[in-house]
């Protein structure tokens, strides 16, 4: 317990110490401060802690530098981006880009209609199936539709039709037409 | 600043090229210097010192002057920086440099000092201090102790900048003498 910076300095005095040692203090607070430490062995014991973590601080820390080809480098890096852009090759840019757009759009449409269609073919198909099967086993069950058996065949069979007739034209088409996209 | 003057008398009169030939040998090595105090790697300080420069070559013409020069290619570097260490760790918070990153070295370091005397030194236990006073520390050497340069490099008041810098040393002094020094 005789060491004077276990208790640290006088309260008044701690950022003074620091402004002292990093010569921030105005000459005449300096003066004050040093007259201070000249007396008490607390801030003493504790400017002198400081000044040697601080000497330390300044001794290890690295001080990188730029290496020797930075300039270049730099020039390299802004000449690449002065290069004036060839109208050929900007023609041809914005070419791909919107060839790579259409046909990406195109691609989840026909996705989309191929999906559609086989699904309400699917479908129609199902009730179709399901439907001839129910009237089969069930045959007082025709008697009570309204307007009788073929009205309701004949819905099922276009129902199909039609499911049918959009995946042919889907197919046909190779996906749905984009004509506001098309060049 | 003398330098900044010229470089203005240039993009006033929009010779946005020789401007930015002033621009370089003026702050490279401040921006250098900057970097390397917030990503603590040469090469990237390096890299980021390019980019930085990069952004103020393509955005020079746009320079409006409302603020000084310095600060706003310093700006562009801290944004630079804070990119690249984003694109390292994605999940670090940067509003909240004093959180669990901090916290967890500065427990594994606090274990270590007693056991191996190796381990107990300042730029390890820098290490473990919150990030924007290992940046002020780091910085403020680097800048041969100069208050005014690291408060503006940083962007911060300059009683901020004292503010932090004591703390840090203070915190330093404590870990690196654990047995010796006590906060006041």
């Amino acid at each position: 317990m005789n060491d004077p910076t276990l208790i640290g300095p006088c309260a008044d005095y701690e950022h003074d110490l620091v402004d002292l040692h990093d010569g921030a203090l105005p000459p005449e607070r300096a003066r004050t401060v040093r007259l201070h430490v000249a007396q008490c062995a607390r801030c003493r014991g504790w400017a002198q802690a400081f000044a040697s973590v601080d000497v330390q601080l300044a001794a290890d820390l690295p001080r990188p530098e730029l290496a020797a080809n930075f300039d270049a480098r730099l020039q390299e890096r802004l000449a690449a981006l002065s290069q004036p852009v060839v109208r050929g090759d900007l023609r041809t840019a914005i070419d791909f880009e919107h060839d790579s757009l259409v046909d990406t759009l195109r691609r989840g449409a026909r996705r989309s209609a191929l999906l559609g269609a086989i699904g309400s073919a699917t479908a129609m198909a199902c009730v179709f199936v399901a439907a001839r099967g129910l009237f089969r086993e069930a045959p007082g069950a025709l008697a009570s539709l309204p307007g009788g058996t073929e009205p309701w065949m004949m819905f099922g069979v276009a129902g199909v039709a039609i499911a049918i007739a959009g995946l042919a034209w889907s197919a046909a088409r190779n996906g749905l037409p984009l004509p506001g996209l098309a060049r | 600043m003398v330098m900044d003057a010229g470089i203005e008398q240039h993009l006033a009169a929009g010779r946005h090229a020789r401007a930015f030939d002033l621009v370089v040998p003026a702050y490279k090595d401040r921006v250098f210097r900057l970097a390397y105090s917030i990503l603590k790697d040469r090469a990237a300080a390096e890299d980021a010192t390019q980019e930085t420069l990069v952004r103020v070559w393509k955005a020079l013409p746009g320079f409006d002057g409302r603020a000084a020069l310095g600060t706003w290619i310093y700006a562009i570097t801290r944004n630079t920086c804070l990119m690249e260490l984003r694109r390292r760790r994605p999940t670090v918070s940067f509003d909240d440099p004093d959180s669990t990153e901090a916290q967890h070295a500065a427990a594994s370091v606090a274990t270590g000092p007693a056991q191996d005397p190796e381990r107990d030194n300042l730029l390890r236990l820098l290490e473990t201090l919150p990030r924007n006073q290992q940046e002020a520390v780091r910085l403020f050497y680097l800048e041969d102790r100069s208050y005014d340069a690291v408060a503006e490099q940083l962007g911060m008041p300059l009683g901020t900048v004292k503010n932090l810098l004591h703390r840090a040393r203070k915190r330093l002094m404590e870990l690196a003498r654990p047995d010796e020094v006590k906060a006041a």
